[in-house]
């Protein structure tokens, strides 16, 4: 009972506080408070909504403007052209802008190279769009929209007071919203993509899905802020709405506190807010002004990843008391099922052109459950592009995939990993800002067959420990040397209990040591019951690991068979070494 | 005899000095310094932000005035201080602000701030706590539906029927009237008010409306739209500008080899139309220049003086004195008009004394008891002539030896 209590009592309290500030107007402060409040909960939840998608997801947009514009004229045109009330107007300006961002979602989230500061671009185009639509259609027609006729409803002892609730409400749920996401499979989608999205959707990310969800959230809320904002201001204007002050303030903002962080957006927006506040006097306003942009300046240089992330480090770096209890290695039961006659991949005629360039031309590959087929072949030949097919981060040009049974080839990336494809790089690509333990988790989250978080978070522990990475957890991949990357690759891929794990040089750039100990990792891998292909130029981890090694070259499959007979084919060795040497 | 008559005179002559001595230093005494509590007249301005150059002109006629004002009896015989706060040329600050005016700071009365959307915003605070606003820079009167609410310009109450009527008669009274016209105005919502007007009052009066042309407010490429107005060659262009619209205009026709014959710009920036090599003869809206007869008008000599003073000390671009620096004098003129009339600070009996009274201001005569509170319209138009504004119409209103020159 007393526990329950204990545990109880947080939720409670903030509850009670919740329910506490939500009050606020009936306690008689003078209304300045209630007003200079709702602009403080006003930017709260425009620079959150922000974040939702630009910050988690890492999409900058510029375009924040247009879906807070949308929802403010949505509002402004049914509540004075078409006597809708006001409050029943707000639905309408959460679900036009989410609709609206859906529709630019769907176009925009499909081209892989509208990211970045093109993707930044195209939202700040997209403002200009929708507000020269607005100025020229009779939504507004240039003449602005004067809303005083509009009755406001008495939620409140004051006009100012049902402002501040309406926009608490909104707030709260908007951080319930971050919140709720930042800590869910959503959130964790999201961070991936900010990360590395080709990694995130082979990873089993649906970043397509995700990215629309995420965009269609920060729209409607934005949406629904400018719903109440069209009642606050009283004369709307197409200059006054689709402005550069929302974007650059809900940049700033979230930046200042955090925009990776659920609450990091919240904070900056009120620290920004109230100092711009504190500096209006007539004497003060330039010299303020100045101040707080020196202010800014500082802390963003200080603080590149926001208050919020800064202070969460430090308080991490402070002695707990206690030291991390080891985390509880769960047992994995090894498969004992040999290499059996079973065919798990089927490769037939794949084809892949770049252009004029034909990387992939038509190869057939077979590859039988737990066997570990070495992919060889020179520079250029086609070994990486065929992982890079079969795991979908290329579609094909030609031919067809099948795993178990089933053709995988016209599937996008993050379908392929959820049927048990995984697959490492190169060149290590962890998610960067996420710990060792968090990249394994995402990995095995979306990778790996359907487990409760506890189960996911046990066999991430297991599979770091596995791969000797052990006491790493709380590491950020930057603290990690080039070894440790690679068995964090490994590390995210086991944990998603492959069906086909696609190694790519997991051994280039390690040094003899570290190659032995990752030869030897491969055979436990193996001893799992894996089924492998890996490409490998080390010839001697080829021989000793692979159960048949497929020679590629110039984008054909050049041999095939048992290791040993592959490698003393003549013309295996004059792909190797030139026919002039092997003559 | 001799005595009596003397005590007689003596005693006139006492008395006469007397009363000499006290006819002589009763206005002294009116002029005594006020005293007491301060009178808190709380504003915003747009100090910074898009508005900003505008604020530094409406700040200085403020502060001239309440100078002015505390130099005579204060309100009731009690110190004016002015309250000033930055608004950042948002509205959803200035309706913030007036709040804190008036609820955290408790000012007694409060002055509007400037433009339409921050004056809308905040007028809706003022009419919650019945606070009369005075203001000078709303160009759409029908908005102004508070019952306390004035206007310190003589705008009217329907300027998009009155100025087009003062315009076109000017336009008449040329050697050879416009019969054709094109209208262009930027899509600024008192702009656009005012062009829609420009065009119904045209049409009504018989001169053929060519060409109505909207475009964005901010807008820098005027090819196109040069090239439409060329081509309809009006006898008279129309343009509702706001800024450098006008300038850049003017040099897109210019490069079109085109120069338009008569040509009008709302509300453009004075000093580089006038300067401009194509602003020459350009026409504009005003309600006052610092010429006669606006300068015999009372104190206005030196408003200017004191005027320029102060913006040439504040690195001011423009530092002689406009209907934007006298728009904030008028205001403040009608406040202490209106606090002495009424013998009060009650904000009630102030607004029943403005609209049963008519004030003089810098702009003249106003009087408050029309629809949306406006009386009298008073535009006028100025034109620029050798490089300077000078008030062409109506022509009781021209600078002495001015006329308003056709194209």
């Amino acid at each position: 009972m007393a526990m329950k209590v204990a545990r109880d009592l947080p939720r409670l309290v903030a509850a009670l506080a919740v329910g506490a500030f939500a009050l606020l107007p009936t306690a008689g402060l003078p209304a300045f408070y209630d007003s200079f409040l709702y602009l403080v909960l006003f930017w709260v939840s425009l620079a959150t909504s922000w974040a939702l998608l630009s910050g988690f997801a890492g999409y900058f947009s510029l375009g924040h403007a247009a879906f807070f514009g949308v929802g403010l004229y949505t509002t402004a045109v049914m509540a004075t052209k078409f006597d809708v009330p006001f409050l029943l107007t707000l639905p309408a300006a959460a679900i036009l802008p989410a609709l609206l961002a859906v529709v630019i979602g769907a176009i925009v989230f499909r081209l892989r190279r509208l990211r970045g500061e093109l993707f930044a671009l195209l939202t700040l185009a997209v403002t200009f769009v929708i507000a020269t639509i607005v100025l020229n259609t009779p939504i507004d027609g240039g003449g602005g929209i004067f809303m005083s006729a509009v009755p406001l409803p008495s939620l409140m002892p004051t006009p100012t007071g049902t402002f501040y609730l309406l926009a608490f409400v909104i707030c709260v749920t908007t951080l319930a919203i971050a919140w709720k996401v930042s800590h869910s499979r959503l959130g964790m989608g999201l961070f991936a993509i900010h990360d590395d999205e080709d990694v995130a959707e082979a990873k089993g990310v649906p970043t397509f899905r995700y990215k629309l969800a995420a965009f269609a959230l920060s729209a409607g809320i934005a949406g629904i802020v400018g719903g109440v904002h069209a009642m606050f201001v009283g004369f709307i204007t197409v200059a006054g709405t689709f402005e550069l002050t929302v974007p650059l303030y809900v940049v700033l903002m979230s930046v200042l506190g955090g925009s990776r962080s659920w609450f990091g957006p919240a904070v900056g927006a009120v620290v920004i807010t109230t100092l711009l506040n504190s500096f209006n006097s007539g004497d003060q306003a330039m010299l303020g002004r100045a101040f707080v942009g020196f202010i800014l300046i500082v802390a963003i240089l200080w603080l590149p990843d926001g208050v919020v992330p800064a202070v969460r480090k430090w308080l991490k770096r402070r002695p707990t008391g206690a030291a991390r209890a080891g985390a509880a290695v769960a047992p994995v039961v090894a498969s004992t099922k040999p290499a059996g006659d079973r065919t798990l991949l089927e490769v037939r005629g794949a084809t892949k052109r770049f252009g004029g360039l034909l990387a992939l031309a038509g190869v057939d590959l077979d590859v039988r459950e737990g066997e570990i087929v070495g992919l060889v072949g020179p520079n250029g030949s086609g070994k990486t592009t065929l992982i890079n097919v079969i795991s979908g981060h290329y579609p094909l040009s030609g031919g067809s995939i099948a795993l178990d049974g089933r053709q995988i080839s016209a599937l996008p990336a993050h379908d392929i990993a959820r049927r048990g494809v995984a697959r490492t790089y190169q060149i290590p690509r962890p998610f960067m800002n996420m710990t060792a333990l968090e990249n394994v988790i995402a990995a095995a989250t979306f990778g790996g067959p359907s487990r409760s978080p506890a189960e996911i978070r046990e066999e991430s522990l297991h599979w770091m420990a596995f791969t000797g990475l052990s006491g790493k957890e709380d590491m950020l991949p930057a603290g990690l040397n080039l070894h440790e990357r690679k068995f964090l690759e490994l590390a995210r891929a086991l944990a998603t209990k492959p069906k086909l794990l696609l190694l790519d040089e997991v051994l280039s750039g390690l040094n003899p040591t570290e190659i032995d100990n990752a030869i030897r990792l491969v055979r436990a891998i193996r001893a799992q019951g894996a089924t492998i292909v890996f490409v490998e130029h080390l010839m001697r981890a080829v021989v000793e690991l692979s159960d048949r090694v497929a020679v590629l070259n110039e984008g054909k499959l050049f041999a095939l068979g048992a290791p040993h007979e592959v490698m003393r084919d003549p013309g295996v060795v004059s792909i190797y070494l030139g026919k002039a040497y092997a003559a | 005899m001799i005595e009596q008559i003397g005590a007689w005179r003596r005693r006139r002559v006492l008395t006469g000095m007397a009363a000499g001595t006290a006819v002589l230093a009763a206005p002294a005494l009116l002029r005594a310094a006020p005293s007491g509590k301060p009178v808190k007249v709380g504003g915003t301005l747009s100090l910074t932000g898009f508005l900003a150059q505008t604020a530094g002109i409406h700040r200085i006629a403020a502060e001239i005035m309440v100078e002015e004002i505390n130099s005579r009896n204060g309100f009731l015989g009690r110190p004016v201080e002015y309250v000033l706060l930055d608004d950042q040329s948002k509205p959803e600050m200035a309706r913030s602000l007036y709040e804190k005016l008036i609820t955290v700071d408790k000012v007694d009365l409060i002055q509007g701030p400037y433009a339409t959307a921050p004056i809308l915003a905040a007028m809706g605070v003022a009419q919650r706590y019945g606070k009369v606003m005075i203001q000078s820079s709303m160009g759409i009167p029908k908005l102004q539906t508070y019952d306390r609410a004035f206007p310190a310009t003589p705008f009217g109450p329907e300027p998009d029927k009155t100025y087009p009527n003062v315009i076109l008669d000017a336009m008449a009274s040329i050697p050879t009237p416009p019969k054709t016209i094109v209208v262009l105005t930027s899509k600024f919502p008192s702009a656009q008010f005012m062009a829609k007007g420009m065009q119904k009052e045209a049409e009504a009066r018989g001169v053929k409306v060519m060409l109505y042309l909207e475009y964005e407010s901010g807008n820098h490429d005027f090819g196109a739209i040069a090239a439409r107005v060329k081509e309809a060659n009006p006898d008279f262009l129309w343009v509702g500008s706001l800024g450098l619209e006008s300038n850049l205009l003017l040099e897109a026709l210019r490069k079109l080899d085109y120069a338009p014959k008569n040509h009008f710009h709302l509300y453009p920036a004075p000093g580089p139309l006038a300067l401009s090599p194509d602003g020459d003869r350009a026409l504009c809206s005003t309600f006052l220049e610092p010429d006669e007869p606006f300068m015999s008008r009372p104190g206005m000599k030196r408003y200017a003086a004191e005027f320029k003073e102060r913006a040439t000390k504040a690195n001011l671009p423009y530092t002689t004195i406009d209907a934007q620096a006298c728009g904030m004098i008028s205001e403040w003129q009608m406040l202490e008009a209106a606090v002495n009339g009424a013998v009060s600070l009650d904000d009630a009996k102030i607004a029943t004394w403005l609209k049963t009274h008519k004030v003089d201001t810098v702009l003249g005569h106003l009087r408050f008891d029309g629809p949306y509170n406006h009386g009298d319209a008073s535009q006028m138009i100025k034109q620029v002539q050798h490089k300077e504004w000078k008030v062409v119409w109506p022509k009781e209103f021209a600078a002495p030896g001015v006329k308003l020159i056709a194209s």
